[in-house]
C-alpha cells in the first residue's frame, strides 16, 4: 500500500488519538504541575514539582502502593493457576458440555464490574450467603474491617480475572500438536508427565502474556475497589488508582491527582517498555 | 491431550468444573434471589430459599408508579421485542434485503424505546438504561468504522511509521485510564461539555481505539492480499475493495471486535463517573445503590444488578462462539 492511501485510511483514527489521547497525556504532566482545586480550574497555579514532592512523602499514598502491590502479587499467580488447571479439565470433556461450561465460566468476566463486585459484596452484607456460613462456621459474627475488605477485594479480583486466563490457556491447548502427545504416550509418559512436559512449555508465550495483562490490569484496578472500599473510608482499603481518583473528586486537589497519575504511567512504564521493545522488534522481523 | 477414559476419572472431572461453575455462579444465584424478595425475608439472618417472590423491587426500580393493567402492558412490550429478535435472526431467510429488515428493526427499537415513557410512568432507571443505549451504540458505531480503516491501513503497510504507531497503540492500552481521564475532566469544563453524551462517546471511541486497531488488524491480517488486488485490477480503488471485498470476509472479525467495545462501552464506569452530572450511565447508576447505608437499598441493588446483568446474558447466548474466538484471537496472536 503506498504511503499516501495509509495515511488517507489512518487519518480518522489517528486524529482521535491525537487529540485525545497523546494531547491530554501531554496535558496531564502539565497539570500535575500546577496547584488546582474545583475552584481556580481555569486559573491554576505553576508550582513546578511540588506535586510530586508532596506524593512521594505522603503515607497515605505509599499505603495505597503497598496495597496494589499486595494484591497483583496474590491475584495473579492465582489466576494463572486457577485458569490453567480449570482450561485442562475442561479440555476433556465433549463438545456440547464445553460449551455450556464456558458460557458459565465466562459470566463473570464479561458482567459489568460493578455489577459483579455489587453481587459479591451481597454474598457479604449482614444478611448474605456467606456471612451465614462463616458464623456457623467459626460462630462469630462477618465484620467488615480493614483485613476482611481486602481479602473481599482480593477473592473478587480472582474470581473476576480468572475467566481471561482460562479462555487464553483453553484456545492455546486447541493448538497443541498431537503427534508430540502421542509420541510421548508411546514412550510410556505419564499423564503429569505430559503436562509437565509438553503442555506447560508449549502454553509458555501464553503465560507471558497473560502475566503482562494481568498484571497492568491490576496495577489499574478501579471499580471493584471504589465500590468495596468505599464501605467505609477508614478501612485504608485503596489502591492508587482508587487514591487518585478521591484526590481528584473528594479532597477536589486535581493538580496533585494528575501527577500521581503520571507517578503510575511511569511506574507501569518499567513493565512496559521491555515489553513493547520486544513487539517492536517482531512486527520490524514480520513486515 | 487424549481423554481420560476411566469411568471414575470422568466423574471426577465433571464434578471439579461444577464445582467451579458453582463458584462461578454463586453471586449471581444469591443476588438473583435477593431481588425478588420483600425487604423483611431479604434482611432475614438465616438465609431464606423458599419464599414468596415478589416484583415489587423492579417495579420500585423502573416505574414511578404501578398501573393497573401492568400486566397487560408488559406481556405486549415483551411480545413486540420477541418478534423484532426473532426478525433479526431469521432475516437471512426472508425474501427481502436482509438492510431494509434490520433498518427497519432498528427503527421499531427506536420507537419502542421512545414509546415506553409514553405509556408508563418510568423511573429515572429507564433514563439511565437509554442513556447506555445511547452511549454504547455511539461509541461501537464510530470506533469500528475507523478502526476498520486503520486497522487494514495498518495490515498492509510495510512502512516503518506503521509499525512505530501500533507499538504506541499498545503502550496507550496500557496506560491507566486516570492519566487521560483527568484532563478530559478539564477539557471538558472548558469546552462546556461536560455532562453531555456527546462528551462521553468521543472520549471512549478514543480510550478504546489502540485495542480495537489491534484486534481488528489481526483480523485483517489473516486476509491474502491477492484478493484485494484482483478486486483492484476488475476496477475498484482501494476504498471500494476494503467496503465490497474485505469488510464481508472479515465481517465475522468485525462482529468479535465490536461485541469487545460493546462491553467496554457498557462496562465503563470510572470515565462516566467523572464525566457526567446527572446523565450517568448504567454502571454508575447502580454504583449509587452500593454506597449509601440505607437498608432499603438492600433489595434495590439486588434488582439493580440483575436488570443490567441481563442484556449482556442474552448477548453472551448469541455470541459466545463470536465472543471466545476474540479472546482466542486476540490473546494467541498477542
Amino acid at each position: 500500500m503506498p504511503r499516501k492511501t495509509f495515511y488517507q485510511f489512518m487519518a480518522p483514527s489517528m486524529i482521535v488519538m491525537t487529540l485525545l489521547m497523546v494531547i491530554p497525556l501531554g496535558m496531564a504532566i502539565w497539570l500535575g504541575m500546577n496547584f488546582m482545586t474545583f475552584s481556580n480550574i481555569n486559573d491554576p497555579q505553576f508550582v513546578g514539582l511540588r506535586n510530586y514532592i508532596e506524593i512521594l512523602t505522603d503515607p497515605r499514598f505509599w499505603q495505597s502502593f503497598r496495597f496494589t502491590v499486595l494484591y497483583a502479587l496474590l491475584v495473579v499467580p492465582a489466576t494463572i493457576v486457577v485458569g490453567f488447571t480449570v482450561a485442562i479439565l475442561l479440555d476433556q470433556v465433549g463438545r456440547i458440555p464445553r460449551g455450556i461450561y464456558m458460557s458459565l465460566f465466562l459470566l463473570p468476566f464479561i458482567i459489568v464490574p460493578i455489577v459483579g463486585t455489587l453481587m459479591f459484596k451481597q454474598l457479604f452484607e449482614p444478611s448474605g450467603l456467606f456471612t451465614y456460613i462463616y458464623q456457623t462456621l467459626f460462630d462469630t459474627r462477618f465484620r467488615y474491617n480493614e483485613i476482611s475488605v481486602k481479602v473481599l477485594i482480593i477473592l473478587y479480583g480472582i474470581w473476576y480475572v480468572a475467566p481471561f486466563a482460562f479462555v487464553v490457556y483453553f484456545a492455546g491447548l486447541q493448538t497443541l500438536s498431537q503427534d508430540q502427545i502421542e509420541a510421548a504416550s508411546i514412550d510410556g509418559a505419564s499423564r503429569w508427565q505430559k503436562i509437565r512436559h509438553i503442555v506447560i512449555p508449549h502454553v509458555r508465550s501464553l503465560t507471558i502474556l497473560i502475566l503482562l495483562f494481568s498484571i497492568m490490569d491490576t496495577y489499574r484496578v478501579f471499580d471493584s475497589v471504589f465500590v468495596l472500599s468505599e464501605l467505609n473510608p477508614i478501612y485504608k482499603a485503596d489502591t492508587v488508582m482508587t487514591y487518585t481518583f478521591q484526590t481528584a473528586t473528594l479532597v477536589q486537589r486535581l493538580g496533585k491527582a494528575n501527577a500521581m497519575a503520571i507517578i503510575t504511567v511511569l511506574g507501569i512504564m518499567v513493565v512496559l517498555i521491555p515489553n513493547l521493545y520486544q513487539a517492536y522488534k517482531e512486527q520490524m522481523e514480520e513486515r | 491431550m487424549e481423554k481420560v477414559r476411566s469411568p471414575l476419572g470422568r466423574v471426577f472431572i465433571h464434578l471439579a468444573l461444577i464445582l467451579f461453575a458453582i463458584y462461578s455462579l454463586v453471586p449471581f444465584f444469591w443476588t438473583f434471589l435477593q431481588s425478588f424478595k420483600t425487604l423483611k425475608d431479604a434482611n432475614s439472618r438465616v438465609p431464606l430459599f423458599f419464599f414468596d417472590a415478589t416484583w415489587e423491587n423492579y417495579q420500585e426500580l423502573w416505574l414511578r408508579a404501578v398501573p393497573e393493567n401492568l400486566a397487560t402492558i408488559m406481556f405486549f412490550l415483551l411480545a413486540a421485542v420477541v418478534i423484532l429478535i426473532c426478525l433479526l435472526v431469521f432475516a437471512r431467510y426472508m425474501p427481502v434485503r436482509n438492510w431494509i429488515i434490520y433498518l427497519f428493526v432498528l427503527a421499531a427499537f427506536i420507537v419502542l424505546a421512545w414509546s415506553v415513557p409514553q405509556i408508563l410512568e418510568t423511573a429515572k432507571f429507564y433514563d439511565y438504561f437509554i442513556n447506555t443505549l445511547i452511549v454504547t451504540i455511539g461509541t461501537v458505531t464510530v470506533s469500528i468504522t475507523i478502526g476498520a480503516l486503520a486497522g487494514y491501513g495498518l495490515s498492509r503497510y510495510a512502512g516503518y511509521v506503521g509499525v512505530v504507531i501500533l507499538i504506541a497503540a499498545l503502550g496507550f492500552r496500557a496506560l491507566p485510564r486516570l492519566a487521560f481521564i483527568l484532563p478530559y475532566y478539564w477539557i471538558g469544563t472548558a469546552t462546556n461539555l461536560l455532562d453531555t453524551r456527546i462528551l462521553v462517546i468521543i472520549t471512549l471511541v478514543a480510550v478504546n481505539q489502540p485495542f480495537t486497531i489491534w484486534m481488528l488488524r489481526s483480523f485483517f491480517m489473516d486476509i491474502p492480499r491477492e484478493l484485494e488486488e484482483s478486486a483492484m485490477v476488475d476496477g475498484c480503488n482501494r476504498l471500494t475493495a476494503f467496503t465490497r471485498v474485505i469488510v464481508p470476509i472479515v465481517w465475522p472479525g468485525i462482529i468479535a471486535t465490536a461485541l469487545f467495545s460493546l462491553l467496554l462501552a457498557y462496562n465503563e464506569f470510572l470515565l462516566v463517573r467523572l464525566l457526567t452530572q446527572t446523565n450517568w450511565t448504567l454502571p454508575v447508576a447502580i454504583s449509587r445503590f452500593t454506597g449509601g447505608e440505607d437498608p432499603r437499598h438492600l433489595t434495590l441493588a439486588a434488582a439493580s444488578a440483575v436488570s443490567a446483568t441481563i442484556p449482556i446474558v442474552l448477548l453472551i447466548l448469541f455470541f459466545q462462539r463470536h465472543l471466545v474466538k476474540g479472546l482466542a484471537a486476540g490473546a494467541v496472536k498477542g
